[in-house]
């Protein structure tokens, strides 16, 4: 049987970013938001491969974006520019996505971050099924965690008898 | 005293600069790179007490920065601070003379608990 990240790895991943980084004071915790989200302002994901392959997205909102990359750089709000978002979101992702790819079959290899910043449909991921995910409320923004598994390749694999 | 912290994220040399002023390390200057290549020229150039190294980054990663080192002579104390921490990964890390391998996220504990011994 194939060991896959679940839902709860997914918190308890997020639990330990918020309370190292984003909340060290424990104000502001990830509260559960359970609302599916569709479309997104800035998405970050790193891309596994290997024994797995696919990919772990962090979405949010610019304003939750912002408040992250604010929080990560010790810097007001005011004073956080595109750049810093994209840096920070990041490296969310990064380390998000070196945690689950910890719970995935070895060998696998972990791309750097991928950042966009802009209005993200959820389709924009083509031949994936989703693992678990985390829908989660941040200072009253939507953030979101998802785990999405490649299946292209997999059938692929499976149908190629060479 | 200086700590090179090599990391390809603007974002995360803050945050590891800020962890060592919280562990207790706030004497220590702190020398940036942005990845192996640019760690290995500074390390060259600033010869630092340690050196924090990414694993995963652009132009050359962690472990090859680590071996860049070694193959130069050079035998400064050096630590991985990562994302990732397979049973692989901290093997490659050891045989290749890692002195330890910090997972992200990590707290100013986690500093102190590992680099207390090394740097007194």
């Amino acid at each position: 049987m194939t060991i896959q990240p679940t839902d709860e790895d997914l918190s308890t991943i997020a639990e330990q970013v918020w309370s190292s980084y984003l909340d060290p004071e424990e104000v502001s915790p990830l509260l559960p938001f359970p609302a599916p989200v569709r479309t997104t302002e800035v998405s970050a994901s790193v891309s596994v491969t290997g024994s797995w392959r696919g990919h772990v997205v962090l979405s949010c909102s610019v304003r939750a974006a912002k408040s992250a990359a604010g929080a990560l750089l010790g810097v007001e709000l005011e004073e956080v520019t595109t750049e810093d978002i994209a840096d920070a979101l990041g490296e969310l992702a990064n380390i998000i996505g070196g945690n689950v790819k910890s719970l995935l079959p070895e060998p696998c290899a972990l791309s750097l971050p991928h950042v966009l910043v802009g209005r993200v449909e959820k389709e924009h991921w083509p031949a994936v099924t989703e693992i678990c995910r985390l829908d989660g409320s941040w200072q009253d923004e939507m953030v979101q965690i998802c785990v999405l598994e490649s299946v292209e390749d997999k059938d692929a694999g499976e149908a190629s008898p060479s | 005293m200086k700590i090179l912290v090599a990391d390809d994220s603007r974002v995360m040399r803050q945050i590891v600069s800020r962890t060592l002023r919280q562990a207790g390390f706030s004497g220590y200057e702190v020398v940036e790179a942005a990845d192996g290549k640019e760690g290995l020229d500074r390390t060259i150039e600033h010869k630092p007490d340690l050196v924090l190294s990414d694993w995963n980054m652009p132009e050359m990663n962690g472990i090859q920065f680590l071996n860049g080192l070694r193959n130069e002579g050079i035998n400064i104390p050096f630590g991985f601070v990562t994302s990732e921490s397979t049973s692989e990964m901290r093997k490659t890390a050891e045989e290749a003379g890692a002195l330890f391998l910090i997972t992200k996220p990590f707290t100013a504990d986690t500093f102190r608990e590992i680099l207390d011994p090394i740097l007194g």
